[in-house]
């Protein structure tokens, strides 16, 4: 029977047992030795059937016969009364020696007691001990660091063991003793013991033993069965408890280890340079200039974190306390805003900055609901980490694969680039699991539940709460498909754009998929399921390029008016706009009929958009592009559409790196004037052009253009896909070229990121494919402007 | 007995394992696996590159029968793995020397 109480008594009651026996058998032999318990014996933690560690000291190296046959007796006596001994015979002047092959010997030192024998001969090493310790600490500090490193990396670095061995693994009794021989060793007032930890694990380890009947450590299956009728509920205190002895020994090892000089440690205090007026960094440990701010200022705790996530660091165990300790009086009254965590989930180095927040508390006080999956067990041999690890383990995927340069995983790099909205991806990844604590079976709809919940407290404006929730409600399908669907066959696809919906979400989907079985465990992602989740990708991503001109709306789903609108614009067109904006579109345009042309331009957060509605007329597309990048503006992304009475709609986001249109108001009323002119033909978009010089591009960044046909996509339409660097006026040189060409864009999607513009064009000729023979001769055109 | 060893679609998976259950088959090994047959994989064309897809993959299941049911087994893997397309998979048949059970030393079709 498993008992949580009474450990610590349990091993100085069975340590005061073996002492009497030793000092019986001593009396009776008197072997010619002084007797010293060392080791765990010496701490007189003694489990029940542990090895009983004696060093025997003895007053010279060489023994007479005599003497080596009373030793023998004596140990025999032991063993006969049951204990297993574990003995070492030395000379005090070899105990104060350094031996390069047995480290352990004076390791097991630090715990010496004395037993019996000659008093004054322990007395020498009792005196002698502290200096030749302190001689060769540093030595010692850091052999016992670096064996537990190894220790853990043998034990993937995890505490999160399905049945976990509570003598060598990480987070259990090897790393508490640790703690206790680097505060002897660095001679400092002692590291943190998580007291109530080490008493839970002596407990279990007491347990195993009688079950055993012997020195058995690995806490099984049905062992954990054995001690309680919940096991997965009583494994979290295990995992707690692992993970509070995991990060004291962290933190032990990390002072023991920050004692160095010279070059690492100025490199280490140049990092004092990214310090500001609210925090300092020493030694790579943030501390806080006004830790009162924390319980007074609602954002002050979130620029803390954001300051971690910017520079990649972590808390100094002072801040750390000073943050627990407010947590209690924290966002009270006010709640951080949403703008503030958005821009948290932004920066480079959140993953670290949530692994901060998981373990202060600070995660579970802003969402309390994280507190179900907190050392949440999954109980399966594929799952190696715990819920809430495994969330945190996802995030820092993601970062490392932004990181990486190796080439397997290229393609997936490349998506990532693309990705705009990181702090979306990352707040799915962060809420996709919490559901798991609901119990055994199907978790989505819970995640769903409370991520809305948590979205809602938070404040996170409805469009992005949507694309969260799609992405959780979805995160299992990629992987469904995937592993049981034929990707060769087109129903597959058609499924996943039904579903799906857009490009952008079959990335940032692909891309949470890919995070997610790579957190399951570190050898999940293999090179099989690489190629797996990447030709699932390419099938949606296809079935999207392909379905943007043959699948064309046909049922109306507004008014008769806004229907007949409507009807004959691509599917995607539904998918990429809300009913709001649908209306507003349908509005501008009927207000505008007489004139035959509606031009709409606002501010939206950081960029601006441009809608136009008109008839279609030749070097429409050009005339539009032209005109933005004559004002300077930089095309981000930009969409063309045509509906079955042959009406245009096309939006274009764009930048205005000189703030042109921001500092002056007129500005916009003269670009939409200009727009206005470009399209009826008054203005020669090119005379405008020209008055700019094109500018060089600085960056450095080289990506090879790229021109490709492909007359398979569509049976009406040729599609070309264009990918080149970025640079103002490019949209308006290619759809200059295409034009001229005498070829009619049907559809266009117009993507950026950072120096990469990625461009796709559905065109026709007279009405039907480019014919080959034309190809060769409009793709040179093509790449001559596309550098 | 006979070895018989079936690269099949991944998705085909899990019906050609239910359907060797449901002959009494239970004993197999599973392998993720990457290859082509004749056809050499295909050309993808994504974002204006074109892309040699080679090595696509596969599932390979392994396990060794009696003679006598050899034939029964590989008439349900067809039926269960076959969709007609390129790329459905390959079996193949190999005569096994010896079968034998590690825990208690059993040999021969007993031990399968």
């Amino acid at each position: 029977m498993w008992t949580p109480d009474g450990a610590r008594e349990e091993l100085l009651r069975r340590s005061g047992e073996v002492d009497r026996t030793v000092a019986t058998a001593f009396r009776n032999i008197r072997p010619p030795v002084t007797v010293v318990a060392v080791g765990g014996y010496g701490r007189q933690e003694l489990f029940p059937y542990s090895d009983v560690d004696l060093l025997l000291l003895n007053a010279a190296p060489d023994e007479t016969k005599e003497q080596r046959e009373l030793i023998s007796e004596f140990l025999r006596a032991l063993w006969d009364a049951g204990l297993r001994v574990s003995q070492s015979v030395h000379t005090v002047e070899d105990c104060l020696e350094l031996h390069q092959g047995n480290l352990e010997l004076t390791i097991s030192l630090l715990d010496h007691r004395f037993l019996c024998g000659d008093r004054a001969r322990h007395g020498r090493l009792e005196a002698e001990l502290p200096r030749f310790l302190h001689r060769e600490r540093a030595l010692l500090m850091d052999r016992l660091c670096r064996m537990t490193r190894a220790r853990r990396a043998k034990f993937a670095e995890t505490i999160y063991h399905l049945e976990p061995n509570v003598k060598e693994h990480p987070g259990a009794l090897r790393d508490l003793h640790v703690i206790r021989w680097l505060s002897l060793l660095r001679e400092a007032p002692a590291d943190y013991i998580p007291e109530t930890a080490a008493a839970f694990l002596y407990s279990i380890r007491i347990f195993l033993h009688r079950s055993a009947g012997r020195d058995a450590n690995l806490l099984t299956f049905d062992l954990q069965e054995a001690i309680s009728a919940d096991p997965a509920v009583w494994m979290r205190e295990y995992y707690r408890s692992a993970r509070e002895i995991w990060r004291a020994a962290s933190q032990a090892m990390e002072a023991s280890e920050r004692r160095d000089l010279g070059l690492f440690s100025q490199f280490r205090d140049w990092r004092g340079r990214v310090s500001n007026s609210e925090f300092t960094v020493s030694r790579e440990r943030v501390l806080l200039r006004e830790p009162l701010e924390l319980e007074r200022d609602p954002e002050y705790p979130i620029r803390l974190m954001q300051f971690l996530a910017r520079h990649n660091l972590r808390l100094a165990r002072e801040t750390e306390s000073r943050v627990a300790a407010a947590l209690g009086s924290m966002w009270l009254d006010r709640q951080p805003s949403w703008p503030s965590l958005r821009a948290l989930l932004t920066l480079p180095y959140a993953a670290t900055a949530l692994r901060v927040m998981h373990e202060t508390g600070l995660l579970t006080r802003l969402i309390p609901e994280w507190s179900h999956i907190d050392c949440l067990v999954t109980r399966d041999f594929y799952h190696q980490y715990t819920v809430d690890e495994h969330t945190l383990v996802t995030l820092e995927s993601l970062e490392e694969l932004r990181d990486s340069k190796d080439e397997e995983r290229q393609r997936f790099r490349t998506l990532l680039h693309e990705t705009a909205a990181w702090e979306t991806l990352r707040l799915a990844l962060l809420l996709h699991d919490m559901g798991k604590g609901g119990g055994t079976g199907e978790h989505t709809s819970e995640s769903l539940r409370l991520a809305a919940a948590v979205m809602e407290r938070l404040g996170v404006p409805p469009g992005e709460r949507e694309t969260v929730l799609f992405l959780i409600r979805h995160h299992l399908g990629l992987s469904g498909i995937m592993n049981s669907r034929d990707l060769s066959d087109p129903g597959t696809a058609r499924f996943m754009a039904e579903r799906i919906g857009t490009v952008e979400r079959l990335r940032m989907l692909t891309l949470l998929t890919w995070a997610d079985i790579s957190a399951v465990n570190p050898s999940a992602m293999t090179p099989w399921r690489l190629e797996q989740l990447w030709l699932t990708y390419l099938a949606g991503y296809d079935e999207f390029t392909r379905e943007l001109h043959t699948s064309r709306i046909r049922e109306p789903r507004f008014s008769a008016e806004v229907s007949a609108f409507i009807e004959g614009f691509p599917t995607r067109y539904l998918n990429t706009h809300s009913e709001d904006d649908i209306r507003a579109h349908y509005a501008l345009w009927s207000e505008n009929r007489a004139a035959g042309l509606a031009i709409s331009i606002e501010r939206c957060e950081g960029t601006w958009r441009m809608t136009v509605i008109t008839g279609d007329r030749p070097y429409l597309l050009a005339s539009l592009s032209g005109t933005l990048a004559a004002f300077g503006l930089n095309i981000l992304k930009a969409e063309a559409f045509s509906n079955s009475q042959g009406i245009i709609l096309d939006t274009f986001a764009f930048a205005d790196p000189h703030r042109t249109l921001e500092l002056n108001a007129s500005e916009v009323d003269r670009l939409r004037d200009t727009v206005r002119r470009a399209i009826t033909g008054r203005v020669d978009v090119r005379k405008l052009l020209s008055g700019r010089r094109k500018p060089t591009i600085t960056n450095g960044a080289h990506i090879p253009a790229s021109v490709a046909f492909n007359n398979e996509a569509s049976e009406t339409s040729s599609l070309i896909e264009i990918v080149a660097v970025d640079r103002p006026g490019l949209l308006y040189d290619m759809t200059q070229v295409l034009s001229s060409a005498g070829l009619n864009i049907e559809v266009v999607l117009i993507d950026t990121e950072a120096h990469k513009a990625m461009d796709v064009f559905y065109v026709t000729w007279e009405g039907a494919r480019v014919p080959l023979v034309r190809q060769p001769e409009i793709r040179k055109k093509l790449l001559e402007v596309c550098g | 007995m006979k070895k018989i060893e079936a690269v099949i679609q991944p998705h085909k998976l899990e019906d050609v394992k239910a359907a060797l259950k449901a002959i009494g088959v239970d004993g197999m090994t599973i392998t993720e696996v990457r290859g082509h047959g004749r056809q050499k994989g295909h050309k993808e064309i994504y974002r204006g590159m074109e892309y040699e897809v080679d090595l696509l993959p596969k599932m390979k299941i392994e396990m060794v029968v009696s003679t006598a049911r050899s034939e029964e087994v590989i008439q349900t893997i067809l039926n269960s793995a076959r969709t007609g397309k390129i790329g459905d998979g390959k079996i193949f048949i190999f005569d096994v020397a010896e079968a034998i059970r590690i825990r208690n030393d059993e040999r021969g079709e007993g031990a399968l």
